[in-house]
C-alpha cells in the first residue's frame, strides 16, 4: 500500500480558510471556478446552499464564478426556488436533447460538464442541512495551493436528523463499510485510505472529469475514484475533513439500491481490468421482498448501470471548448 | 393640505436608500442569520455563538472586535468624532433551546425557518450584518457604533450580560438600540418592574416513608396558587402575577414528592412588586408552617422600572420613522436590555426587526421581506442618535 499518501494527501478545511489566499491563486492562474448541485426534489434545503455560497463565494471572496443547478425533473418547487435565489438552473433532460436522457445523479454531474466553464468543478449534493461554504472552499484549496493534485473528496462526521428535531451524534457510512471497503481491501488496497470514498462532495480539474466515462446513478462516486486512480494514480487525489455533515438518513432498502449500483460498477471495472474474468453478463434486477403479514411480495428494480462516455469524445463539446477557450483542447 | 418639508423629503428618500441598500445585503443578511442561528445558544451555553460572532464581525472588517471579561463579543465601527459618546446596538445571544435540538435552518423563497430563530437569532444575524450594510450604504457617524451581543440574558440568566456590560463601561453612552428578531414595529421604550420566581414544595422524605398520610406536591401547589389569589392585596391596574410554568411528578400513578411553580410579579411600581413577593412569601411560611412541609420561594431574575417618557425625542423619532416605514408602532413595556439601559438613565428603545409564526417553537419561522423595513428603522435611529436627538 501506499503508505504516505494518507499522511501527505489528507487535509482540513481549516488549512485553507484564507480565502483573500485562495482567490488570489485563482485569479493570478486565471482561472474559473463553477459549482455544480445536482438536484432532485431538493426544495427544503436548496436556497441555503445558493444564498451561503453567493454571499461568501462570490459576493465576499470572488473564489467561485458560477452556481448550476442540473435538475432531474424535481416535481417540487427546486428549480423555480433555485432561479428566485441566482442559480443557473438546468432541467438535465433539456442539456445535450439529441441524446437519450437518463435520471441519475452521474447524469447530472456529466451533463454539468457541458454546461458549465470552470476550469474547476466543484460537485456538492444539494441536500446537506448544514451546508457551508468550508465544503466549497475546503476542496478547492488542495486543488489551487498544491500543484500536483487534481481531484480532492470529503469526508467527515455523519450525524444524522431524525424526527423530532433531535440529532443523533453517529451513523451513515454503511454501504462504505460494508460494501466499498471490502472491495477496495481485495482489489485496490491503496484506494481504503480514503475514509468516505462515497460521499457526495468532490471538486477536480476539468481535464480530468472529461477524460473519465460517469455512470448515470449511484456508481459514480465509485468510478471516479477508479479512473482517476488507474489513469492519474493515487497522488493527484487528496481528501478533504469537513467535520460534520448533517444528511438524510435511508433506509436498508435504499442502500440495497445504491450498494447493487455501486457493485455492478465496480465488478464491470475490474473485470475490464482482467482482474476477474466474468463468465456471463452481470443481471440488471435488484430483486428484494416486502413483507406484510404472513404475505411476502417481491419488488424488483431494473438498475441497468449505463454508463456516459468521457465527455470530451463528444463532438460538441469539443467544438464548445475549443470556441471557448481558443485551441486549448 | 400642507407642503412636506425638504427634510422630510430627505428622510422619506434616505428610508428608502436604506431599504434598498440591505435588500442588496440579502444574501449576506440570511447568511448571517443562518450561520449563527444554526450554532445552539442555550444561556450560559452561548461561547461558539460568541466565536462565531467574533468570527462574523471580524470578516466584516469592524475597527474593533473584543470580548468583555463576561464573554460579550463587541465590535466598534469608529466614529468621526473621538469627544461623542458611543452608540449601542445590541441583541442577547442566548436562546431557549438545548444543544440535542435540531438548529439547522430551512431557507424559503420568503421565509427562515428554525429553532430560536425568532428569539433571537435573526436580531444578532441583523446585528452582525450592520457592518457590512452601513459601509454599503457608504454612511459614517460622529459617534462609535458599538455593536454588542449579549450572553446570559433570558431566564435564569437575568441579563447578566448587559448588567456587566454596562456596569463595566467606563465612559457615557448616548443612546442604545436593542434588536429583537420581532415583530416588525415592537416598539419598547419603559420596562415594568419584575420579579421572576420560583416556588418549589417539596415533601420530606420522612413523611414519604412513614406509611402515613402523604402530601401531593402538586397538590400543595394548587393550595398555594389558591392562597396567592385569595390573599394578594388588590392589584395595582397595572400590576399582573402570572402564573407561567409548573412541573412536578414522575408518573401517573405516583404521588409525587416534589412540584414547580414558576411566576412572575409585574407592575410600573417598583413598590408593587416588592410588596407582592412579600405576601406571597407570607403565604408560602404560612401555609409551610402548617402542613410541615418545605415551600421555598427563590427569585430567578428580576428588573427595576424604567421608562423613557412618549414624549422623549427618541421616542418620538422612532415612532415619525416607524410611520414614514409603513410600520404601525406597537407600544409596550419590555423586560429585558432596554431596562437596564434605562436604568442606567441611558436612551435606549427595543425594536423587532420581521414578522414570524411560531415563536419560541424548533420550527418558529421569520419572514424575509420585512427585515429590509426593519433594518431600515434601526438604521434611521442610528441616524437619528448620531444627530443628537438623545443629547438634550
Amino acid at each position: 500500500m501506499h503508505s504516505r499518501w494518507m499522511e501527505n494527501n489528507t487535509f482540513h478545511y481549516a488549512q485553507f480558510s484564507d480565502l483573500k489566499t485562495l482567490v488570489r491563486v485563482k485569479e493570478q492562474r486565471a482561472l474559473k471556478i463553477s459549482l455544480c448541485l445536482p438536484t432532485l426534489n431538493e426544495a427544503k434545503t436548496i436556497a441555503k446552499e445558493i444564498v451561503i455560497f453567493k454571499s461568501e463565494l462570490m459576493s465576499r471572496y470572488p473564489l467561485i464564478d458560477e452556481i448550476v443547478v442540473i435538475d432531474s425533473g424535481s416535481t417540487d418547487k427546486t428549480r423555480e426556488i433555485a432561479e428566485e435565489f441566482g442559480a443557473d438552473v438546468y432541467l438535465a433532460s433539456e442539456i445535450l436533447p439529441h441524446l437519450e436522457p437518463y435520471m441519475g445523479k452521474g447524469e447530472n454531474l456529466w451533463k454539468a460538464l457541458y454546461i458549465t466553464s470552470g476550469d474547476i468543478i466543484v460537485y456538492l449534493d444539494a441536500d446537506i442541512k448544514n451546508i457551508h461554504h468550508r465544503f466549497a472552499y475546503g476542496l478547492i484549496g488542495p486543488l489551487l495551493l498544491n500543484s500536483g493534485i487534481k481531484f480532492s473528496k470529503a469526508f467527515y462526521d455523519r450525524p444524522i436528523a431524525t424526527v423530532g428535531h433531535k440529532i443523533r451524534p453517529t451513523g451513515g457510512g454503511r454501504v462504505t463499510e460494508l460494501v466499498i471497503r471490502p472491495l477496495f481491501s481485495l482489489f485496490f488496497p491503496d484506494l481504503t485510505q480514503f475514509l468516505q470514498p462515497l460521499s457526495g462532495e468532490y471538486a477536480g480539474y476539468r481535464d480530468i472529469f472529461e477524460k473519465i466515462s460517469f455512470p448515470i446513478g449511484y456508481g459514480i462516486e465509485t468510478s471516479m475514484i477508479l479512473d482517476i486512480y488507474q489513469n492519474w494514480g493515487l497522488d493527484v487525489m487528496a481528501q478533504v475533513d469537513l467535520e460534520k455533515r448533517v444528511h438524510r438518513n435511508q433506509d436498508t432498502k435504499s442502500l440495497g439500491k445504491m450498494s447493487f449500483a455501486i457493485l455492478k460498477t465496480f465488478i464491470n471495472r475490474i473485470e475490464k481490468l482482467g482482474l476477474i474474468d466474468l463468465k456471463g453478463p452481470l443481471h440488471d434486477r435488484l430483486i428484494q421482498y416486502n413483507a406484510s403479514g404472513i404475505d411476502i411480495a417481491s419488488d424488483i428494480l431494473d438498475i441497468k448501470g449505463y454508463e456516459r462516455p468521457p465527455m470530451i469524445e463528444l463532438a460538441e463539446y469539443v467544438e464548445k471548448y475549443k470556441s471557448d477557450k481558443g485551441s486549448s483542447l | 393640505m400642507a407642503k412636506p418639508t425638504i427634510s422630510k423629503l430627505n428622510m422619506d428618500l434616505h428610508l428608502d436608500n436604506y431599504i434598498e441598500g440591505a435588500r442588496e445585503m440579502a444574501d449576506a443578511i440570511i447568511t448571517n442569520i443562518v450561520f449563527i442561528g444554526q450554532v445552539p445558544a442555550p444561556t450560559f451555553e452561548e461561547s461558539e455563538r460568541v466565536n462565531l460572532f467574533m468570527e462574523r464581525l471580524s470578516g466584516f472588517q469592524v475597527n474593533e472586535c473584543t470580548t468583555d471579561s463576561f464573554n460579550n463579543p463587541i465590535g466598534i465601527i469608529h466614529g468621526r468624532s473621538r469627544k461623542k459618546p458611543p452608540i449601542f446596538v445590541v441583541a442577547h445571544m442566548d436562546t431557549a433551546f438545548s444543544k440535542e435540538v435540531d438548529h439547522n435552518y430551512t431557507v424559503e423563497p420568503n421565509a427562515i425557518t428554525g429553532a430560536g430563530i425568532s428569539d433571537n437569532a435573526l436580531g444578532v444575524g441583523i446585528l452582525v450584518s450592520l457592518p457590512g450594510i452601513l459601509r454599503h450604504l457608504n454612511m459614517a457617524f460622529d459617534s462609535d457604533i458599538v455593536l454588542a451581543g449579549v450572553t446570559q440574558s433570558i431566564g435564569k440568566g437575568n441579563l447578566r450580560g448587559i448588567r456587566h456590560l454596562l456596569k463595566s463601561w467606563a465612559t457615557p453612552i448616548r443612546g442604545a438600540i436593542c434588536i429583537e428578531s420581532g415583530e416588525l414595529g415592537r416598539l419598547n421604550f419603559y420596562s415594568d418592574a419584575m420579579i421572576r420566581c420560583e416556588i418549589v414544595c417539596c415533601i420530606p422524605s420522612t413523611q414519604r416513608n412513614s406509611g402515613q398520610h402523604q402530601f401531593n406536591a402538586i397538590l400543595v401547589l394548587n393550595q398555594v396558587i389558591n392562597r396567592i389569589l385569595d390573599s394578594a392585596s388588590p392589584l395595582a391596574p397595572t400590576a399582573q402575577i402570572i402564573f407561567g410554568t409548573i412541573s412536578g411528578g414522575l408518573k401517573h400513578g405516583q404521588i409525587p414528592d416534589k412540584a414547580c411553580l414558576g411566576l412572575e410579579l409585574r407592575s410600573d411600581s417598583g413598590k408593587t412588586v416588592g410588596r407582592l413577593y412579600k405576601e406571597i412569601k407570607a403565604v408560602l411560611e404560612a401555609l409551610s408552617s402548617e402542613l410541615s412541609i418545605d415551600i421555598d420561594l427563590s427569585t430567578i431574575s428580576n428588573v427595576r422600572a424604567a421608562r423613557l417618557g412618549e414624549d422623549h425625542p427618541l421616542v418620538r423619532t422612532a415612532v415619525s420613522t416607524m410611520q414614514k416605514l409603513g410600520i404601525d408602532p406597537a407600544m409596550g413595556p419590555s423586560e429585558s436590555e432596554l431596562s437596564i439601559f434605562l436604568s442606567h438613565n441611558i436612551p435606549a428603545l427595543t425594536l423587532g426587526v420581521s414578522r414570524g409564526t411560531g415563536y419560541q417553537k424548533t420550527h418558529a419561522t421569520m419572514q424575509i421581506d420585512p427585515i429590509f423595513k426593519g433594518i431600515a428603522q434601526i438604521v434611521g435611529l442610528l441616524k437619528a442618535i448620531d444627530g443628537g436627538v438623545c443629547d438634550a
